[in-house]
């Protein structure tokens, strides 16, 4: 059975757009969560302590979908029926491939210790780069309705994204976190 | 009782009688309690005017436990029975506890599992969890005494870096000691709730908590009344103790190195050592001298002693701004709590690091059982709440075991609780019938490197071939920071039972035991208390069905109407006349069969935006947005 959940967007009173008010959607955020969280329920019935914790983790649920970029995007591809967990052979180009390949190289080939953290910067900065210019590719794909588009820009996005994790975990490991 | 937590626009104020709770700081040095008192919250002091209760306690044979200074006093002539730091203890493994009773005061029951280890005493067994409850049923009586009347509910605090089955021990030892847990908060967000209610701050507040045995960072942000935790990050064996133990480690090597300690010489050592430090505090240099040696001590010298230890704490800084994504200019306060951070070293390191001075207008020790004690205030329904909120995160991702030993993370360190997250999964096996999932708690990639939560083992899968069931586990961690998890098979919709075995301490048949142990043990005053108990929670709900349905009668038709009057009249006729059993199952039942009633009351309050977000729905958003982020 198909389920319907309400559209996040609408959910905050905000435009539907990948572009979104970070301050804005905090604020409608905090509105909303004052009414919902558990806390407000304390002294209640074991129903109603259920309910408010099924709806307070939906808020919070909805709340990262939007806040997050890469949430974001996906979840707004959903919305014009774009899995983007099915990707198609083509959508990943060679380019990118071979620009991941040359990135992760560089990453493996830094030493183990603090002595990389400066190359660690620096490579992040460019793969931050990298990752915000297609993301303002990716807004105007999607107001101009080329979605097929922007879900390869999606994929691209999905790749940065993970090797900026990764990047910030060999960061994390030798700053001794 | 349920219904009376909705405010009324418009409507009468309900005339409510005052309802007693209290927040309860389980310290590992110390513990206290507090409660309001006229206008400000305030410590409760015991009748000699004590307000804080060391957290050791002394077994006896044959005669109730000794709690607080008196048995402190005696931790140094029987050690073997007397119980100190039990908070330490909480949700560890017998090694892990050997580990760190280095002089082996302790003598573990060997016939318990490794990882629900309990101590052997002159009185018997006992858990960490019964010896947590010992010192929470001191502070009730105190409580009670003080204030004139029975406790309704209270908020504990934990370190915001315990792990599930911490947080799950201390909730089963507020049980054990016949508190009901309005909630577990967090000790660095009950700090700034002290410290945010009375200045009406706006920004970014780090909390810095060096407790006796614990070590939380939290990094909050305060916007109109709403308190957001960013991020929070610490270290569970991290404490002003460690301290006391590397000077007097130190000592020793320096005065009597060819010297091995007892455990008594090193008890009355670890005592000199906190008086030295203590003294170092109030700007003193001290002399230590022991017979044939002597050596004057002052701040400088004990910071580059401590210095490994002040990096520690420092360098958990540095990561939870990290994880929140902000730099230490963006930080507006800070706030120092525990007895600890009275160390001139701590203060100075803290202020260096965040580059202004720390506050410390309200006693380190004390501002935790304070927050709690105004946060129980505002859950019992007594203060208005306003706009006033905690957003608390998990401190530690979860995750599950997947092939090659690997950890999957399901819910990241730092995500806002509460949370719920779905997960398929599948057989791999035609006609596999069961599957176990093993939850573990950590950052590392590997099992053996997190800790180990549970095993869930799922029974009753519907017999199919390899790889076509779609079993959907979810993960939900509540407002107390607490993992469950149930599952549901797709194709049928039928649910799998789960069993869950806790990796630490004891499971929840065990802990019922203890409970109704406890409970025979003063069975008389247990059912008629519990008898007092059941008719006010009844009374509670009547009061607060009928006050809702003189505000909300349209949202009730006359079925649901004939049905809540039977269920009422049902349950006012067994509170003159029946036992607690029977009144708990006549509340269980009204409460069924308002429900109803209640969750379009609740509908209509909770405003326009979520109005009709079914939870079926709720349910399954964890699940949509799953899809959308891989």
């Amino acid at each position: 059975m198909q389920q319907i959940t309400k559209n996040f967007f609408r959910l905050f009173a905000i435009t539907e757009s990948f572009e979104v008010d970070l301050e804005l959607l905090a604020e409608k955020y905090r509105e909303l969560q004052v009414e919902t969280h558990p806390d407000r329920f304390a002294a209640g019935s074991e129903q109603e302590k259920l309910h408010a914790v099924q709806l307070s983790s939906y808020l919070n649920e909805a709340y990262d979908t939007l806040r997050l970029p890469l949430k974001r995007a996906a979840y707004l591809l959903s919305l014009h029926d774009l899995d983007v967990k099915q990707v198609n052979q083509g959508e990943l180009g060679m380019d990118l491939l071979m620009e991941q390949m040359q990135l992760r190289e560089a990453l493996e080939e830094l030493p183990e210790d603090e002595s990389a953290l400066t190359e660690l910067a620096s490579l992040k900065w460019d793969v931050q780069e990298k990752l915000e210019r297609r993301q303002q590719n990716f807004a105007s794909y999607l107001d101009n309705g080329e979605f097929v588009a922007a879900k390869k820009l999606f994929h691209e996005m999905q790749f940065l994204n993970k090797l900026l994790k990764e990047i910030e975990s060999g960061e994390e490991q030798r700053l001794g976190y | 009782m349920a219904l009376l937590k909705i405010s009324e626009p418009g409507g009468k104020p309900a005339a409510p009688a005052h309802r007693l709770a209290v927040g309860i700081d389980l310290g590992t040095t110390n513990s206290l309690v507090a409660a309001r008192c006229g206008r400000g919250v305030e410590i409760l002091p015991d009748s000699a005017g004590k307000h804080l209760l060391p957290s050791v306690v002394q077994y006896f044979k044959g005669k109730p436990p000794l709690v607080g200074a008196e048995a402190k006093l005696a931790s140094l002539g029987n050690p073997a029975n007397t119980i100190v730091s039990v908070k330490r203890l909480l949700g560890k493994s017998a090694a892990e506890i050997r580990a760190s009773d280095r002089f082996g005061k302790y003598q573990l029951d060997a016939s318990r599992d490794e990882n629900a280890p309990a101590i052997l005493t002159v009185a018997g067994t006992k858990d960490p969890v019964e010896v947590s409850a010992d010192i929470l049923r001191v502070l009730v009586k105190r409580a009670e005494e003080c204030m004139r009347g029975e406790l309704e509910g209270a908020v504990i605090t934990v370190p915001a870096y315990f792990n599930d089955a911490q947080r799950q021990q201390t909730r089963d030892a507020a049980r054990l000691a016949g508190l009901n847990v309005l909630r577990l908060l967090n000790e660095p967000t009950a700090a700034a709730v002290a410290y945010g209610l009375e200045s009406k701050d706006q920004g970014n507040v780090i909390v810095f908590d060096l407790g006796g045995g614990t070590f939380d960072v939290s990094l909050l942000s305060l916007q109109k009344g709403v308190f957001e935790v960013l991020a929070t990050g610490g270290d569970t064996s991290l404490g002003g103790d460690d301290f006391d133990y590397l000077l007097a480690d130190w000592i020793a090597s320096q005065a009597m190195p060819e010297k091995t300690l007892d455990a008594r010489s090193h008890g009355e050592l670890l005592h000199y050592a906190n008086e030295v430090i203590h003294r170092l505090s109030e700007g003193e240099a001290v002399t230590l001298d022991s017979g044939n040696w002597t050596v004057s001590l002052d701040t400088p010298q004990f910071a580059e002693l401590a210095k490994d230890l002040i990096a520690r704490t420092i360098n958990i800084c540095r990561r939870v701004l990290r994880d929140a994504a902000l730099p230490v200019a963006a930080i507006d306060n800070i706030i120092l709590v525990g007895g600890a951070t009275r160390m001139p070293v701590i203060r100075d390191a803290v202020a260096d690091f965040f580059g202004k001075p720390p506050l410390t207008d309200i006693d380190p020790d004390r501002v935790v059982a304070i927050g709690a004690g105004i946060q129980a205030d505002v859950l019992i329904g007594n203060k208005s709440a306003d706009n006033f909120l905690l957003l608390d995160v998990n401190p530690l991702s979860l995750g599950i075991e997947t092939m090659g030993e690997l950890v999957e993370k399901i819910i990241p360190r730092n995500t806002t609780i509460p949370v719920s997250r779905a997960q398929e999964f599948t057989t791999f096996k035609d006609g596999q019938s069961a599957m176990i999932l093993h939850v573990v708690q950590g950052e590392r990639e590997l099992v053996s490197d997190c800790r180990s939560l549970a095993r869930f083992e799922l029974r009753g899968i519907p017999p199919m071939v390899a790889g076509a069931a779609k079993i959907r586990v979810t993960f939900q961690v509540d407002a107390d920071g607490l993992l469950s998890v149930n599952a549901e098979e797709l194709s049928t919709g039928k649910s799998s039972e789960i069993q869950v075995k806790p990796s630490f301490g004891l499971d929840a048949g065990s802990i019922e035991q203890m409970l109704k142990a406890s409970h025979e043990h003063a069975h008389n005053d247990m059912e008629l208390r519990a008898l007092k108990e059941a008719q006010l929670e009844a009374t509670q709900l009547i009061d607060a069905i009928e006050a809702a349905k003189q505000v909300d009668s349209d949202l009730l038709d006359a079925a649901d109407s004939a049905r809540i009057a039977t269920a009422m009249d049902e349950l006012k006729l067994a509170m003159e006349k029946s036992g607690s059993n029977r009144i708990h199952e006549l509340v269980e039942k009204l409460n069924r069969v308002s429900s109803d009633f209640a969750a379009r009351r609740m509908d209509l309050r909770i405003g326009e935006a979520l109005r009709g977000v079914s939870i079926d729905n709720v349910r399954h958003a964890g699940e949509a947005t799953e899809q959308s982020t891989e």
